[in-house]
């Protein structure tokens, strides 16, 4: 394989680089708060290669508007509709799981995983 | 008659309306909640039980929800499978509701009623969504609902367990929801469709020229799907899930929600890849390996279990693994045995559950060496959790019979004689940890002989005997379901 | 003046505990220009929600962005949550999402064709969609401040 489509491709490098590393955080971190950061850092991996997947190179966002000249290329909308759900279902888990979070600091009084499975 | 083609659609939108509608009265009328649960949950099993006549009738039903028809929108797709599970779900949460209604207050705090049984319709509706659903994104955020909800309903508890258990169960079903997103995201971008035909065909056409791109989706679905239906290796956040809920949640987690993720899991092998696809890229001989190792496995950790409740939920992991043996067999008779084995282990499991459940309620006994003449003061109780461990180790008679029975001939079927040594092993296995339960609530010396009847209100003896009265059924009649289902199979795996 | 204005950056980022244990930010210039700038950020957020239908953004987007304004205010200023008051967001979340809910299910239940068709380019011509766009901005917005209340008073 070519180099140079190596490089056109690079946004789902970045965002394979991204899922990767949001598994990490959430799979080794022992900070319960860092495994929350862990999955933001991985839905935004899987939202950037959404959009990736989506763009098209010289489009423009696909908004109607009377001003733009006949035959502009449109980027694919449905990927951004998408990664805009994502965001709302990641938010939400993101929510629940720092209230969570919350609550077990409330019992053990520490969010260090083996401190809390120490405690137990 | 138009509201009746809306039917599909009503299905899950009217319980979810409930369930936007409960936070209200949750908040300012506590008392109704149970009973607006119970309305949806009736509601939603009558509309299923039209649907199911109409699909036995030879007919599959499709709604394209807001008028967008199936390229672009979201289709509602119903055939002989979902309808099964539509009923199976609308069917065993009504009962585990009427259960619920008096054993709740001793387990949760009584503010949080509730917001509890907003939950629970809420997962109930994502389940059924899950089900119906042919669009794969909406399966993305069905599974999301389903996680959060189901999440709720193990934390719902307010123990330091529970809790702790919860935030396992989230972290972990979030991972698996993180894989599945990735694996629809690839899915996209190579057919640029998200409704399961659309994207079969499609991949029939292309999927040939990206090799490691189906070879990389078909594991991003099975990891993140199997993290959520606790196939064997990602099975650890199910025990403590499973254990530390209150017993009604413990009952649904164990018999439904794990379910439903299997039976996304086997529409998207099938229906979506195919079978040559499941089976040129070796993914059919993981799933083997894994369900051989979680029927063992499963068994062999629930044996040293002392928690009862501890001991069922190992018990589930061994069952899933059952159920995916019967897919990585991949023949006609294999996939209709499990799809047999869900619908039976969902019956199983409940009635083990919610007598475990009676049981906390009446005496406050966990521990599975605390049974002895139990039988006496519960026969109700015991004699359902007797017909349920049976069914579970393999008796004649009862519902898992049938399964092992079935799974053993299709595994000589298709070559692979190794099961049935695998079957039987396990089924001695499951002897082996149920039967001492059963041996000490009815044959310890010293505990009084005498039959009492149960103290435990009718609204929760009623469920236990309906859900063991079905699995008696299952095990003598199964023949109608079969051909029920095998009209399914046939369709594509022919 | 110069003085002056080195004494305040001493303390700046000083935190103090407020009544009701909301973390205050003493921040001096943060609150100087926060004074001026919040005004505006509703104004956006009321922006971004009524043209959901002609730009991106919409109720989620603009719900966000008046709900972080006014988190904004009340870390900044400490808003004594009145015992009345203090429920109050998460009523109206409670309600909204009832009311939400609804409005969305028959958006669903409807064919498109029988929706309104607006003009392109023109704020109110779509009817019912700004005012489910208003509701959702108002739901969101009340919901973060739920959590956030939820989370700072947790017991």
């Amino acid at each position: 394989m070519e180099l140079s489509r190596l490089l056109v491709n690079y946004p789902y490098f970045i965002s394979m680089i991204l899922f990767c590393l949001g598994c990490l955080a959430i799979l080794t971190q022992h900070n319960l708060i860092k495994k929350v950061i862990g999955i933001n850092i991985m839905e935004t991996g899987i939202f950037l290669f959404f959009i990736a997947v989506g763009n098209i190179q010289g489009g423009v966002a696909p908004i109607y508007d009377p001003a733009l000249p006949e035959g502009v290329l449109y980027i694919n909308p449905l990927p951004s509709v998408l990664v805009l759900t994502g965001i709302v279902v990641s938010f939400s888990v993101t929510a629940f799981a720092l209230a969570i979070i919350v609550k077990l600091y409330y019992f053990y009084g520490t969010i260090y995983a083996p401190e809390i499975i120490r405690l137990r | 008659m138009q509201y009746l083609e809306m039917l599909p659609f009503l299905l899950i939108l009217l319980p979810l309306c409930i369930c936007f509608v409960m936070p209200m009265f949750a908040r300012w009328k506590s008392e109704v909640c149970p009973y607006l649960a119970l309305g949806a949950t009736v509601l939603a099993l009558i509309m299923s039980v039209m649907l199911t006549v109409q699909v036995a009738g030879g007919e599959l039903l499709s709604y394209a929800a807001g008028g967008w028809l199936p390229p672009w929108g979201i289709e509602i797709f119903i055939d002989e499978l979902a309808a099964m599970m539509l009923l199976l779900l609308c069917g065993t949460c009504l009962f585990v509701l009427l259960f619920s209604y008096r054993s709740l207050p001793k387990e949760i705090p009584p503010p949080a009623a509730g917001w509890y049984y907003t939950l629970f319709v809420l997962t109930l509706a994502a389940m059924m969504g899950m089900t119906v659903t042919n669009d794969l994104f909406n399966l993305y955020v069905m599974v999301e609902i389903v996680a959060i909800g189901s999440c709720g309903l193990v934390v719902a508890k307010g123990e330091r367990l529970s809790t702790e258990a919860s935030l396992r169960y989230l972290m972990l079903s979030t991972l698996g929801s993180g894989f599945l997103l990735f694996a629809i995201a690839f899915l996209y971008q190579v057919t640029g469709n998200l409704n399961y035909p659309y994207v079969a065909t499609e991949l029939l056409r292309v999927g040939e020229d990206y090799p490691f791109l189906m070879w990389a989706t078909m594991s991003f679905f099975t990891v993140g799907l199997g993290v959520k239906a606790a196939l064997f290796p990602m099975h650890i956040w199910l025990p403590d899930a499973h254990s530390s809920a209150p017993s009604p949640s413990s009952a649904v987690l164990s018999g439904l929600v794990v379910k439903v993720y299997i039976v996304a899991q086997l529409r998207i092998y099938f229906e979506v890849f195919g079978f040559d696809v499941f089976h040129e890229t070796y993914m059919r001989y993981l799933i083997l390996f894994l369900a051989a190792l979680a029927m063992l496995g499963g068994s062999l950790f629930a044996f040293v279990q002392l928690d009862l409740k501890r001991r069922l939920a190992y018990s589930t992991v061994a069952q899933i693994g059952y159920i995916f043996l019967g897919f990585g067999l991949g023949t006609v008779w294999g996939i209709k045995i499990a799809l047999l084995h869900i619908i039976i282990h969902a019956f199983m499991k409940i009635c083990l559950f919610l007598s475990a459940g009676a049981v906390y309620y009446q005496t406050g006994r966990k521990k599975v060496t605390h049974f002895s003449g139990l039988g006496y003061q519960m026969p109700v109780t015991m004699a359902a959790f007797t017909i349920a461990s049976l069914s579970m180790v393999g008796i004649p008679l009862f519902g898992g019979f049938i399964t092992k029975y079935g799974l053993a001939l299709g595994s000589l079927e298709a070559d692979n004689p190794y099961f049935v040594v695998l079957i039987v092993l396990s089924g001695l296995l499951n002897a082996a940890y149920y039967f001492p339960i059963i041996w000490q609530a009815y044959f310890t010396s010293g505990a009084e002989m005498k039959f009492f009847m149960d103290k435990v209100p009718v609204t929760m003896l009623i469920p236990i005997a309906i859900m063991a009265l079905g699995v008696i059924y299952m095990g003598i009649f199964p023949g109608s379901i079969l051909e029920f289902l095998e009209r399914y199979v046939l369709r594509y795996l022919l | 003046m110069c003085f002056h204005r080195c004494e305040t950056f001493n303390n700046a980022g000083l935190q103090q505990v407020g009544t009701e244990g909301v973390v205050l930010l003493e921040d001096y210039i943060t609150k100087v220009v926060f004074r001026y700038v919040l005004l505006f950020i509703l104004l956006y957020a009321f922006y971004v929600i009524l043209h959901g239908h002609l730009s991106p953004g919409g109720g989620f987007a603009g719900g966000i962005v008046l709900g972080m304004g006014i988190l904004l205010y009340f870390l900044l200023f400490g808003f004594e949550w009145k015992a009345k008051l203090r429920r109050l967001p998460m009523d109206v979340a409670i309600v909204f999402i009832g009311l939400g809910g609804m409005l969305e299910a028959i958006k669903f239940l409807l064919p498109y064709e029988k929706g309104p068709v607006g003009m392109p380019g023109t704020l109110f011509s779509v009817g019912i969609i700004t005012v489910v766009n208003v509701g959702i901005g108002l739901l969101v917005a009340s919901t973060i401040l739920s959590i956030f209340y939820l989370l700072v008073e947790e017991e």
